[in-house]
């Protein structure tokens, strides 16, 4: 049973209605990118009646499947202008999914902007909205203990959360969910999806599984020897098996430094001199001496377990992680190396709902605005808390990166589609510019991480520094990960399944045994072709030309130290990423 | 010659002093050293490994020179 679960906030009615047969091989991302296509005019404005807020399991959502418990969340970005689809770890997928649900599709408005609610979704399949406006303003940390307070004690349960960030429609508010211990530390927080659910007045989803059984499949023994298999693959690579747990994602701090692709001082360096602060092994030995936890699953099914508390002197949780991305754009960017400042800034964008890579890139441009220094810490927890507590430089900052350089005479802004990029150089790591560049969601590591070939040695290499091949790499890498993401697979069974070929192999061998339908690699492939096409042609109708494929211009002629070059793929390359697109329409149906 | 060596993650423990950390120790090495050679005497385990000198990616068998950087990072990934 695959059902969607329509939610009308303008009316407070939901209907259930069986997943259309055409989407039947669609989840996640998938299935995000086809409703929005469906459903939403690509012109329309992202936070009107119009819009349309979709959360989404991948297809191994509510199964055993290794690190296949990502959800997926979909809209019109009021950040970008285009499609979005943000996806995050935490508990909301399994048990959407075990639900039987293959989608929320959130439409409308209610007529009372000051109106909050709480959809809540129970583990016999009734759903409930509830007023809850004594809730306006709370931070995400807040409503998750108002949500406790009001659950049986033996109740097992998700949340998705949205902060004050999301209730003010600001451009980088994201949408919080819990992870398995209850914390709402998890975020699809990218593009701004936090202003799309604050626009329709909803606060909170409460998603019970409690008794609940995993999805069946239809041949059980063929899904659980395939999985055994994909498992193996996980463990046994260095990367998924050794270095991620025990590091965590924040192993790469030192690794980018190195190769002078690390983004320093909004973006002026590829090096930064005090790294060690907010390295990943520094990061590993404070915490164990603190006795906070170093190796976690974000969600039930992760083999990986690369999540970490971050915890404070006297050993109090204070946020997850933080994550590479957040100690690179909070820490690095800003040329703040103290982790415990990182982690009180990634905290209050938690609390807030803010994406930690759009305000640490926003904090950064900000500083280079001279109005507080690099480094300084207290100015910028300061500066943050200004969004919402007043003085400068106010809520200007939760709009993202290019608002403030716009807004503060910055000239030096690293966006692509509005969005802020990521902790990657593109002058001394080409191929993910050309990810940046192309990408239909803005500046996207996770689009198509180059990072493998480029520095890392995995799947193959590619110079960094040079431009040969890296238009290829990123094509073939989005294709690749938009079906991963179709499946809800966490990004980081990449790494095995590029070096592992039965692990690729797995995913299908899964897939066919849990769907009872056809799956090979041509079917993944073309499911990947098929996501990414959605999406460009919704930018397409949105307004997004060839123009809006590009880096800044910057990039193109301010050398960036310690190697000195530029960005250097032609804009031919960039175009030719999406090639396939008209083709794939057809086939679709769509053209 | 004197060569700069930093080991990252897992690795910092084989430098000589013992120490750990991630700063760059200064070896004196024999002109004509290779990686390789750094990596051998270091008892680095066997397995793949990523080789930075000078901020570039570097094969094994590379020869270092004297004023070179080398770091070398076991397999490791995030995002």
């Amino acid at each position: 049973m695959r059902d969607i679960l329509y939610v009308d906030m303008a009316t407070l009615s939901t209907e259930r209605k069986p997943l259309p047969e055409k989407w039947s091989r669609y989840a996640g991302r998938a299935l995000t990118d086809a409703i929005v296509y469906d459903m939403v005019p690509p012109t329309c404005d992202p936070l009107g009646r119009g819009a349309v807020l979709v959360f989404a399991p991948g297809l191994f959502g509510g199964t055993s499947a290794p690190n296949g418990g990502r959800l997926s969340v979909g809209a019109k970005s009021p950040l970008t202008g285009g499609i979005k689809e943000s996806n995050s770890g935490g508990q909301a997928a399994h048990a959407l999914a075990k639900i039987g649900l293959s989608a929320v599709v959130v439409t409308g408005k209610p007529a009372d902007p000051l109106a909050r609610f709480m959809l809540s979704i129970e583990a016999d399949g009734s759903v409930k909205i509830e007023r809850v406006d004594g809730w306006a303003g709370l931070g995400n940390y807040a409503v998750a203990d108002a949500i406790k307070a009001l659950r049986p004690a033996d109740d097992h349960y998700a949340t998705i959360t949205n902060g004050p960030a999301g209730e003010a429609g600001l451009k980088a508010a994201g949408i919080a969910i819990s992870d398995m211990k209850g914390y709402p530390n998890r975020f699809a927080g990218r593009g701004g999806l936090g202003a799309v659910m604050g626009s329709k007045g909803l606060k909170a989803i409460v998603v019970s599984d409690k008794g609940l059984k995993g999805v069946e499949h239809a041949d059980k023994e063929a899904f659980n020897a395939a999985m055994k298999r994909f498992a193996k693959a996980l463990t046994d690579h260095p990367v998924s098996g050794v270095g991620l747990p025990t590091y965590g994602t924040n192993v790469l701090m030192n690794i980018l430094n190195e190769a002078g692709g690390l983004p320093t001082k909004n973006f002026s360096s590829g090096h930064f001199d005090d790294v060690e602060g907010v390295s990943g092994e520094k990061q590993r030995e404070v915490t164990l001496e603190r006795g906070g936890n170093v190796k976690h699953g974000c969600h039930t099914g992760c083999v990986i377990q690369c999540s970490r508390y971050w915890v404070d002197k006297e050993g109090a949780y204070v946020t997850k992680g933080p994550e590479y991305e957040s100690a690179w754009s909070l820490g690095t960017d800003c040329c703040i190396s103290d982790m415990d400042t990182v982690a009180a800034l990634d905290r209050l964008c938690g609390d807030y709902g803010l994406d930690t890579i759009e305000m640490g890139a926003t904090l950064a441009v900000y500083m280079d605005s001279g109005k507080i220094a690099f480094g300084d810490g207290p100015a910028a927890i300061k500066a943050l808390k200004s969004i919402f507590e007043g003085g400068e430089p106010g809520m200007v900052l939760g709009h993202g990166a290019e608002a403030t350089g716009l807004a503060f005479g910055v000239d030096h802004i690293p966006v692509v589609k509005h969005q802020a990029m990521p902790a990657y150089e593109p002058r001394a790591v080409q191929g993910i510019g050309v990810t940046y560049a192309t990408t239909p969601m803005g500046a996207d590591h996770t689009a198509g991480y180059t990072i493998t070939a480029n520095i890392l040695g995995v799947g193959g290499t590619v110079d960094p520094l040079k431009t040969a091949g890296q238009a290829e790499l990123s094509k073939n890498l989005q294709i690749a990960t938009a079906m991963l993401d179709a499946f809800g697979l966490c990004i980081f069974v990449a790494f095995p399944v590029l070096d592992i070929p039965d692990a690729f192999v797995a995913i299908y061998d899964m897939a066919a045994a849990h769907t009872g339908q056809a799956w090979d690699t041509d079917e993944l492939m073309k499911l990947g072709r098929e996501v990414l096409t959605f999406e460009r042609l919704f930018n397409t109708a949105a307004g997004f030309t060839a123009a809006d494929d590009r880096l800044p211009a910057w990039m193109k002629t301010v050398p960036l130290p310690p190697h000195n070059t530029v960005f250097e793929v032609t804009d031919a390359e960039l175009d030719s990423v999406f090639d396939f697109v008209p083709e794939t329409a057809k086939e679709m149906g769509l053209l | 010659m004197k060569v700069d060596v930093a080991l990252f993650a897992y690795l910092s423990d084989h430098q000589p002093d013992g120490l750990g950390g991630r700063h760059a120790r200064a070896f004196d090495l024999a002109d004509g050293t290779r990686v390789a050679d750094v990596i051998a005497d270091l008892a680095l385990p066997d397995q793949p490994r990523i080789v930075f000198v000078n901020n570039r990616h570097a094969a094994e068998d590379s020869a270092l020179h004297d004023g070179d950087r080398l770091a070398i990072f076991p397999p490791i990934a995030g995002g």
